[in-house]
């Protein structure tokens, strides 16, 4: 829209994969539309979405690949990783067997993307009974990879694994996300016809229960 | 095994292996944000949320400020709402008339309305949204500003169209129709009277924002000791 922001359109395509059930798929919707899907429906093959963040160097989009985790929906496979330039691995840290298949998804990365930012991430952390600690987490010194603990529930360090690929990937170190453009929205025409069908739906709205009443974060 | 844990207690950022960029990035630049020419009348933190019409249920929009923007020269009034971190839009629309805070069962510190046109994404969307704060007291603030910025944009556009268009009335009594009600115009400023106001409105609203400056603040500080 801008031609500014247009000359400087970053696109990068990054491969997510990890065992299932891990919470890849829900960590991509969350930054989608900031919904949190609590069901777990197993991705089959790939599913690509853009996630577009403002930087206070232009605007960047991250092509996000999100693979099946379950070996039987796998799909292509590593043929989803084909000029992959950057990478999440994601494991459960209430899960171990989930952090012991990391070198799997690593090795399989690395073979078709050499030498790519990759960032592991330990996901579920707001979980109290943790099986895998952030002692036991090592395996990504000696390969070289950035450890980041998350979670897409509570939102903790959630934006983090982007912004170190981004910083990585252009080299800018002082890399960060400010606000994206608020377009001035136009004033809507009331049309009775479409507000009697809204009062339904407000209705039903009203009626229904807002979930997780906790709030820690407000 | 001690040794170990010690080391691995160390912040993560310390351990940040280097990668040789793969594109050139210029200097940086000035994006706008497209609020340059409004003020922020109020400011709150509060959830966000949309209500999904196929499962009949509500869905997280986001986490953030929910603030009430009055621009500079034409001084209608918007709601704009940006995540915490990304500083996305989730919420982006006109506060206009027929708009109507109402409870969601069972909680006294959330509110409900329809939205004809959100612009949160590229395309406009029509939404039912949810909004949730800290507190009854926190919503109850909410609701009397969200109040204001309504009379505010009513006025105006009573301004706007009373001398080419005298169909007015006849919009007044199609918004009752969705159960609004009627809202008595006493304390609706006039137009003239609109800008004075705006002041006004600010005034009573710095406590509330310093107050969850604060409360961001402490929240923080819980995040980085957990």
């Amino acid at each position: 829209m801008d031609a500014q922001a247009d000359a400087n359109k970053l696109v990068f395509k990054l491969v997510l994969v990890g065992d299932g059930g891990t919470g890849k798929t829900t960590f991509v919707k969350r930054h989608m539309t900031g919904e949190f899907e609590k069901k777990y429906i197993a991705t089959l093959g790939v599913e690509v979405h853009p996630l577009d963040f403002q930087t206070n160097y232009g605007h960047i989009t991250f092509n996000v690949w999100d693979t099946a985790g379950q070996e039987k929906f796998g799909g292509l496979r590593d043929g989803y990783y084909i000029q992959g330039q950057c990478g999440i691995i994601m494991f459960d840290v209430t899960s171990r067997i989930t952090y012991k298949n990391v070198p799997n998804w690593h090795r399989d990365l690395e073979r078709v993307c050499e030498g790519i930012p990759i960032v592991l991430c330990g996901n579920k952390v707001d979980v109290k009974e943790r099986k895998v600690k952030t002692s036991n987490v090592t395996f990504h010194r000696k390969k070289n990879l950035q450890y980041l603990e998350i979670s897409a529930k509570s939102n903790y360090n959630f934006e983090k694994p982007f912004l170190w690929l981004a910083r990585k990937l252009t080299g800018k170190q002082d890399l960060e996300f400010v606000a994206a453009p608020a377009l001035q929205p136009a004033e809507t025409v009331v049309d009775p016809e479409l507000m009697a069908k809204y009062a339904a739906e407000m209705e039903a709205a009203e009626a229904a229960p807002l979930p997780d009443d906790e709030d820690s974060e407000l | 095994m001690s040794a170990f844990d010690n080391d691995a207690s160390k912040p993560e950022e310390e351990i940040d292996p280097h990668f040789e960029p793969i594109v050139q990035v210029g200097d940086k630049v000035e994006s706008k944000t497209m609020e340059e020419d409004e003020d922020a009348l109020f400011k709150m933190r509060a959830k966000l949320f949309r209500f999904d019409r196929e499962e009949g249920s509500w869905k997280e929009r986001g986490t953030g400020d929910v603030r009430l923007l009055q621009h500079k020269t034409t001084h209608k009034v918007r709601l704009v709402m940006r995540r915490d971190k990304t500083l996305k839009v989730c919420a982006n629309h006109m506060i206009s008339s027929q708009m109507v805070l109402k409870p969601n069962i069972g909680s006294d510190r959330s509110w409900v309305w329809t939205v004809l046109a959100d612009y949160a994404d590229d395309e406009p969307r029509q939404e039912t949204l949810a909004i949730r704060f800290a507190n009854a007291e926190n919503a109850n603030l909410f609701k009397e500003e969200f109040e204001k910025a309504k009379a505010i944009n009513e006025n105006l556009k009573e301004g706007e169209s009373s001398a080419p268009a005298p169909s007015e009335p006849a919009k007044e009594e199609k918004t009752d129709v969705v159960g609004e009600e009627t809202k008595p115009t006493e304390e609706a400023p006039t137009q003239d009277a609109a800008a004075p106001e705006e002041p006004a409105a600010k005034e009573e609203v710095a406590p509330a924002t310093e107050a969850t400056e604060e409360k961001k603040e402490e929240e923080e500080k819980k995040e980085d000791t957990a």
